[in-house]
């Protein structure tokens, strides 16, 4: 059995955070990853200019390797079935288009911690005082004894699943998937990541260039029919905005996604000895991207290891407290109060908005209605109206939503 | 933008500790990781534009990865110095008074004497291994903090070598904290000129970054009144300098943030002790309390003088005297012009603002409350005799330890020429607004020396100051509350993007402000600088990460 301060689950950039934060501190860390490092990520790799900021400040300026081509995304653009289109920069610049089976390698060794590929976790057991992990390393089990446990693998986190054995189940669960084309013509503009508020064509629709392929991904209840899906996608997008593009290669790729948590104030952070971060505890910045979020978040759980040592107070107190403000900033992006009254996000939807024609006004807040009405099954109306109104009397989103 | 020479590592990523198997190294070396030389910035290969007006730098810095550890202490051991490695002895190192930034150094050594620093500091050179020196320890940004490598705690060095009461002028060990310097010169019915209101901090360290006090706008920062130092420079040389010796060195090591030498001695000014006579004016708008303050101090009406914040709508003016004929002056000449109100007279104001505004009541309870708990501080009787303070520096650095300190010093801050100062502190005051409860704010003029002007290039003190500089500290009252460094961080960002933004500098200018320097100061007096930099440390082993 191996004596350590921290197990990390998940080699991932939130990991990467947790890990810089106790290894700076002199903690001894180890993190595991099921699968063989470098590995593949299924990610849209659109990393906001905060996330970018985190990255460059504590692992140091991005290797050319850590990115796909483009390199760089200047904005979102989102398209209405009107067919108005709204192309937005983000603040502060452009921003980079991460290839996470580099990147990820990349800040996992830039945090100086212990890393051990290819094992598993299994389950733990909180002892009070340390948590046993135990796990499989090439089908052999392993037992790591450890102070703290921060489960940062995702959002289908198996270290929440220990943890909440129930909690897959509370949560409505979507599937993203992305297939790669070959380009005949696509006259949408590679500098910008493309969304789609349409309710015909899925939960989360989205499309842009990656390594001279265009990608064309979806989302939807799980549930649904992938392929099916994908091809309204293909079809709408040929004959909408004349985007001519060969049948996708093999390497399509999918995976599940917690959609929601951010939206409602339900994260999951965990219970005693084991944390859980990034997007394994609900973080999910609005447009999907979840990178930014995971940094900070990752961060945050890694401080507040050192901070109940150097208190001496529990674990999950210290977390609680210190994450509130990544949570404020996370669900903000999806508080209708905020975004009508201020600016949450990391590029200007009102000056966007302000741009058009007052007609077109109309056509998008109308669009974007109808898009909204999509989610209408899922019953978060009063959740998010109750999360909305604490925001502005409390001043913060109400900790005891959380798991 | 400056693109700096970069260098590509031939072994690609730095090994990380654990990560050693021959499979994985061959994995590692799929990427070639461009190594940044200290001090500049490399190119950045998501494109010229990604995060406008952001340098791309590493601010928390990795660990250094001990190549040449082993060496570096054989001949350490060699030489007869005790050098303590292990996670106890490192552990108490681990972060500053800021407590946003965590390292440990491979190794601490305990300053003993200039001769011994000058022998680690050519080991360091020869091995290449980073010096972190740190006295008091009480920086915010992570510049006493050793990220691997070996720091140098200059708490050894902390005697009073001589005072010299006829010249008026003492010699200190760089050390030695500034409280233990007064209560020496105490004993000579001495008091040295300006000190922090921290007076755990070192002389040294203060030297080094500036130093500021409620008599500042009268007698300059700390750092002005050192006249002469001993200096071990990077390379191990020891050298005396000052303003007529070796006057390059000490031009660049006096609020030069310990990039030329280790100050190992100072030779500072000091002058008669002189009990205090406080007067307090209170306002209720931010920008009047300012502006009163700059027009005491463009007259030289009093001898101290400084802004505390309670609230937005409760500013103190403070105003003390060292003699009754200068207290007599400003009654005569200038109370009358202050347009804040007495104790009574605020307590009247804030009745009727409160009453008028019910809503409000918490803020008032918490007025209160600080008015009960703050204002007997400043008049405890031990340190009161005939309604004059005596040690002014044990009741200022108490309370402000008390009632505004927590376990971590948030304090990002602003310095700015005296016109600009209004508006930046009402910018800096927004931003507080937007990120805590509560918070206090402490505005104090700084007096510049126009013989002095060099030392003041790429400091705190704003390049476009003439006569005075002002600076603000913006501290957030954290009582008991836990926030993660990443607000505290975002925190002190917006605050540091308002100096960007106005030409503004900073009083505490180091360490995770590395991303700031060239926003700052521009290309062409960074890029000066590091030259100087390379040529005095040609490893650049001593106090990297800091602006470098």
């Amino acid at each position: 059995m191996r004596n350590v301060d921290i197990v990390i689950v998940g080699a991932s950039l939130a990991a990467a955070a947790a890990a810089k934060r106790t290894v700076d501190a002199g903690l001894e860390t180890v993190i595991l990853e099921r699968k063989e490092l470098p590995r593949h990520k299924i990610c849209s790799g659109i990393l906001s200019p905060r996330g970018h900021r985190f990255l460059l400040e504590n692992f140091g300026p991005l290797p050319r390797e850590t990115l796909h081509e483009p390199t760089s995304c200047r904005g979102v653009t989102f398209h209405f079935p009107s067919m108005v289109s709204m192309p937005m920069d983000f603040f502060h610049g452009t921003t980079p288009h991460l290839h996470r089976k580099y990147s990820d390698h990349w800040a996992i060794q830039r945090s100086g911690a212990e890393v051990h590929d290819q094992t598993s976790f299994a389950g733990l057991e909180d002892k009070g005082d340390h948590v046993l992990v135990h796990a499989r390393k090439q089908g052999e089990p392993v037992v790591y004894r450890a102070r703290q446990v921060i489960g940062a693998d995702g959002p289908s986190s198996l270290v929440v699943r220990a943890v909440y054995p129930d909690y897959p189940k509370q949560i409505p669960w979507f599937f993203v998937g992305q297939k790669f084309h070959e380009i005949i013509d696509c006259p949408l503009s590679a500098d910008y990541f493309h969304f789609w508020f349409h309710p015909g064509l899925g939960h989360y629709t989205w499309s842009h260039a990656r390594d001279g392929r265009q990608i064309v991904g979806v989302g939807f209840k799980r549930g649904d029919n992938f392929a099916k899906k994908h091809a309204v996608v293909q079809q709408y997008l040929e004959d909408k905005h004349g985007v001519r593009l060969k049948p996708a290669g093999d390497d399509d790729e999918g995976c599940a996604e917690n959609f929601g948590p951010s939206l409602i104030n339900r994260y999951v952070f965990g219970k005693g000895n084991v944390l859980v971060t990034g997007q394994a505890a609900g973080f999910l910045n609005m447009i999907g991207e979840g990178m930014s979020c995971a940094l900070h978040s990752g961060a945050i759980s890694g401080e507040a290891v050192v901070e109940a040592r150097l208190r001496n107070r529990p674990v999950q107190e210290m977390y609680r407290k210190m994450i509130a403000s990544e949570v404020r900033r996370c669900s903000d992006q999806w508080n209708p109060l905020k975004i009508a009254l201020e600016k949450p996000h990391e590029a200007d939807f009102p000056a966007a908005l302000m741009a058009l024609s007052w007609r077109d006004r109309g056509k998008v807040l109308r669009d974007m209605w109808r898009f909204v009405v999509l989610f209408k099954e899922f019953k978060w109306g009063r959740q998010i109206t109750s999360a909305a109104l604490q925001r502005p009397i409390l001043g913060s989103y109400s900790m005891q939503r959380w798991l | 933008m400056h693109f700096g020479a970069c260098v590509v590592g031939s072994e690609g990523f730095d090994a990380s500790p654990g990560y050693d198997s021959l499979h994985s190294f061959h994995r590692m070396v799929l990427l070639k990781i461009s190594l940044v030389e200290p001090g500049t910035v490399g190119p950045c290969p998501v494109a010229p534009d990604a995060l406008q007006g952001i340098k791309r730098q590493q601010t928390n810095p990795a660990r250094w990865k001990g190549a040449g550890w082993q060496a570096f202490v054989s001949a350490l051991d060699a030489a007869g110095m005790e050098l303590v490695e292990g996670a106890a002895a490192c552990g108490v190192y681990a972060t500053d008074a800021g407590g946003t930034a965590y390292g440990l150094p491979h190794g601490v050594v305990v300053a003993r004497s200039a001769g011994q620093i000058a022998s680690l500091l050519k080991a360091a050179q020869t091995h290449r291994v980073p010096v972190t020196v740190r006295g008091g320890g009480l920086t915010t940004e992570g510049e006493s903090v050793a990220f691997g490598g070996v720091l140098l705690d200059m708490s050894g060095m902390s005697r009073v070598l001589h005072i010299d009461a006829k010249a008026l002028t003492v010699r200190v060990e760089g050390g030695i904290f500034w409280h233990s310097l007064a209560e020496e010169l105490r004993r000579e019915d001495l008091d040295y000129l300006s000190a922090p209101l921290n007076l755990t901090s070192s002389v040294g360290g203060t030297l080094g970054v500036g130093g500021i006090d409620v008599n500042s706008a009268r007698l300059g920062c700390s750092a002005d009144q050192a006249i002469a130092l001993q200096v071990v420079t990077p390379t191990g040389e020891i050298v005396e300098c000052s303003d007529s010796q070796n006057q390059e060195l000490f031009q660049r090591v006096i609020l030069g943030y310990g990039q030329f030498g280790v100050i190992t001695e100072a030779t500072l000014r000091v002058r008669p002790y002189t009990p205090l006579s406080m007067h307090y004016f209170y306002y209720s708008s931010l920008a009047t309390a300012i502006e009163d303050l700059q027009m005491l101090d463009r007259n030289d009406a009093s001898d101290y003088s400084g802004i505390l914040t309670i609230m937005d709508c409760a500013v103190n003016l403070l105003v003390a005297f060292d003699s009754d004929e200068r207290e007599a002056a400003f009654k005569a000449n200038w109370e009358s012009r202050l347009r804040g109100y007495g104790e009574f007279g605020f307590a009247l104001c804030m009745l009727g603002h409160y009453a008028l505004r019910p809503w409000k009541l918490t803020e008032a309870l918490y007025l209160l409350q600080r008015k009960r708990e703050v204002f007997p501080e400043f008049r405890r009787a031990e340190y009161m005799r005939q309604g004059k303070m005596h040690d002014r520096t044990v009741v200022f650095s108490r309370a402000v330890w008390k009632h505004w300190g927590s376990r971590q010093m948030v304090i990002p801050d602003l310095a700015t020429s005296a016109d600009k100062f209004v508006a930046a502190v009402e910018r800096g005051n927004a931003v507080c607004r937007k990120y805590f409860p509560r918070y206090t704010l402490y505005c104090v003029g700084i007096k510049l020396r126009p013989e002095h002007q060099a030392h003041y290039e790429m400091s705190c003190v704003p390049p476009d100051a003439t006569g005075w500089a002002y600076g603000c500290e913006f501290e957030p009252i954290i009582d008991g509350e836990v926030y993660s460094r990443d607000h505290f961080q975002a925190f002190k960002n917006a605050i540091y993007d308002i100096g960007v933004d106005m030409g503004a500098s900073y009083y505490r200018f180091g360490g995770m402000m590395k991303g700031y320097i060239r926003r700052v100061f521009g290309d062409a007096l960074v890029d000066k600088h590091l030259a100087l930099k390379r040529k005095a440390d040609p490893a650049m082993i001593l106090n990297r990460d800091v602006i470098f």
